[in-house]
């Protein structure tokens, strides 16, 4: 099993919401003949701490609003730097959240990765279903590759 | 009038927010709970094969995917008037009854249980899965995990992959399982029904043995005598796949079923000027509020609901523990129950008839047959297709011309059905907290936070764009509308 993977995360047919999974689709044929894994997940909480383990370091893609930056804006961070507010529950009503998910992974003793960094992309329109990005969302494609392959350099580098 | 507005900010500002209007007295006049909507998918599924309706309706909702798959399953196969053989009806069954297994796992030990184990007073940062651990011991969180690990195997050997099936088409399915599978399977699933009984007697510890939690349960602040639906099966007891939906009144009477095509016989959807989603009611009772009593036409449909809309549960444990429900609550009473908080217990009766069902179906002699698909012939029209989501009655009802291209859409989701309660019980929770103009705002979140989670809603919940936090704010606004505080809570 390869230490790293990238994970797309989003609605693929609720517009900007998808901007994760268009990612991980155009880096998923140039990181082919590496040892990382690429996929796309709908999923948040438990099932996305559950698909993280076993790997050692991870790249997730994904919408993020903000409401500070414009469409199209990229940052880089590691999944730390998120706040942890919902501690409790309504990130998804269901579910906890991610950091949560990943605290109780470790106290289960569940193989986890070291390092999680979130390519996160500002996003404009998330409430409508379409399968088309916003232009200038869409115009960030290209550059949020060029941040993935980059972590992923990085960490086949450190391994 | 003063307003005070709970507003999850962040990614739903403007769209899902608690308004509480005071009145001159500083009373609570109104609630106003707004669900974020996300908009236009009947409007995308227009102009597509009908076959692709079971992938496509999974993306509408990122936790029961697996109901809106066979929702769309089954409307298919009404669609093209096509019967599946009795192994596709079986598997596509089992294979919802490991999903609800997870489901109500989930629901009970990371959000609705906290409450509970930890205690409606705790602070927020402790009402989750780790306080749980933290509290009860960390094997707990090991089972939660287990439960749901062997939910997802039979969901991916059954429906070809994990959380988003893609096997179902109308007429059956397009794969079945082996015999080695099955013996799987069925193994998974006697884990389940222990995992199940646990959970119940943890329930029966935590809070039946708990004076405090039990007046809490049988309190009248969650209280609301309405009408309920559910599915059942042909000895009315409860079935999540298929059956005619009961209807039951306020007093414990049935007053009538309905087969999935003949929905809009029974509800009718009311339009309120401050929000997008609509109010589904009963049509033959007729909307007359946000109010309960056998005159008004709002129902519920919940595991709470299911259970009371039923006779019974058709495996042998959960009938036991059906029937222990009924006796602890209303004793010598009309077999209905109105406590919203109850429903985590019937949550988890329903938990251990799914783990049950799942046992039943995978030893059934059929269940390896390789006769899982009937070939449609029929031109298609129209169809309905009805399953209980954990979060209620979901309804599919597609329109097509004679190649299978969609032209209408029409979907009645789970959480929908309890709109008009969940705003019930909403108000009910600030009602009890705002009194004369004086806001205890210690618990006041919480209760609301507690009113709205026993009925598990489903809010949008396909998106996860990060931050992804709802932080809760109250503004307390006095008679001229100015902000007097600020309460916020991240919830």
């Amino acid at each position: 099993m390869p230490e790293v993977l990238v994970l797309g995360l989003g609605n693929p047919v609720l517009g900007d919401d998808s901007v994760g999974w268009h990612v991980a689709t155009q880096v998923a044929p140039m990181l082919a003949a590496l040892p990382c894994d690429v996929d796309v997940l709908a999923v948040g909480g438990l099932g996305l701490m559950e698909r993280l383990v076993g790997y050692r370091n991870v790249v997730l893609v994904d919408a993020v609003m903000t409401g500070e930056r414009q469409p199209g804006e990229i940052s880089v961070f590691p999944l730390e730097a998120l706040p942890d507010l919902t501690t409790g529950h309504l990130t998804s009503v269901h579910d906890t959240s991610l950091p949560a998910a990943l605290r109780l992974g470790h106290k289960l003793g569940v193989s986890l990765p070291e390092q999680i960094i979130v390519v996160g992309i500002e996003a404009q329109r998330i409430y409508d279903f379409t399968e088309t990005l916003t232009p200038r969302v869409a115009a960030a494609v290209p550059e949020a590759v060029r941040c993935v392959i980059e972590w992923v350099s990085r960490f086949l580098k450190e391994d | 009038m003063q307003r005070i507005t709970i507003d999850p900010i962040t990614r739903l500002e403007g769209h899902g927010k608690i308004e509480i209007f005071l009145d001159e007295a500083g009373n609570v006049a109104n609630t106003y709970f707004q669900i974020p909507e996300l908009r236009g998918f009947e409007r995308f599924c227009v102009g597509r094969p009908v076959e692709e309706m079971p992938l496509l309706t999974g993306r509408i909702c990122g936790v029961c995917p697996e109901a809106h798959h066979m929702a769309a399953a089954k409307a298919g196969d009404a669609l093209y008037q096509v019967d599946p053989p009795p192994t596709a009806k079986k598997l596509r069954e089992l294979l919802y009854s490991a999903f609800y297994v997870t489901d109500h796992t989930t629901h009970f030990y990371a959000l609705g249980g906290p409450d509970f184990v930890m205690g409606p007073d705790a602070p927020v940062a402790e009402r989750n899965i780790l306080g749980v651990i933290h509290k009860v011991g960390l094997e707990i969180g090991g089972k939660v995990i287990q439960a749901r690990k062997y939910g997802h195997n039979v969901i991916e050997m059954i429906g070809g992959r994990k959380v988003h099936p893609c096997t179902s088409i109308p007429g059956g399915l397009t794969k079945g399982i082996t015999e080695e599978q099955r013996r799987e399977i069925e193994e998974m699933g006697r884990w389940a029904v222990e995992f199940a009984q646990f959970s119940l007697q943890l329930f029966d510890d935590l809070v039946l043995k708990n004076q405090a939690y039990l007046e809490l349960v049988l309190g009248d602040i969650y209280l609301h005598q309405t009408y309920y639906i559910g599915m059942v099966d042909e000895q009315n007891r409860v079935n999540f796949y298929d059956g005619k939906i009961s209807v039951v009144a306020p007093n414990g009477e049935r007053i009538g079923k309905y087969a999935a095509h003949e929905y809009t016989d029974w509800i009718a959807e009311r339009v309120e000027p401050w929000t997008y989603l609509k109010f589904p009611y009963l049509k033959k009772v007729g909307w007359r509020g946000f109010v309960d009593g056998m005159e008004s036409g709002v129902y519920c449909a919940t595991p709470l609901s299911r259970l009371n809309a039923a006779d019974g549960m058709a495996t042998p444990l959960a009938q036991e523990a059906y029937e222990r429900f009924y006796e602890t609550l209303v004793p010598g009473q009309p077999k209905v129950v109105h406590h919203r908080l109850a429903t985590h217990w019937a949550r988890l009766i329903e938990l251990l008839y799914a783990a049950e069902r799942w046992v039943e179906l995978a030893t059934d002699p059929e269940i390896t047959s390789p006769n899982i698909h009937t070939v449609p012939t029929a031109k298609p029209t129209e169809g309905v297709g009805c399953v209980e989501a954990p979060r209620g009655t979901l309804t599919h009802h597609y329109w097509t011309d004679e190649r299978g291209v969609l032209t209408r859409v029409n979907l009645i989701v789970g959480t929908t059905n309890n709109y008009a309660p969940i705003s019930m019980s909403v108000k009910k929770a600030a009602q009890n907290f705002i009194k004369n103009g004086v806001v205890v705002t210690e618990g006041l979140l919480n209760r609301i936070e507690m009113a709205f989670r026993a009925y598990d809603p489903c809010f949008g919940c396909a998106t996860h764009s990060l931050p992804g936090q709802m932080p809760m704010e109250v503004v307390i606004r006095d008679a001229q509308g100015q902000p007097i505080d600020v309460l916020r809570q991240y919830c």
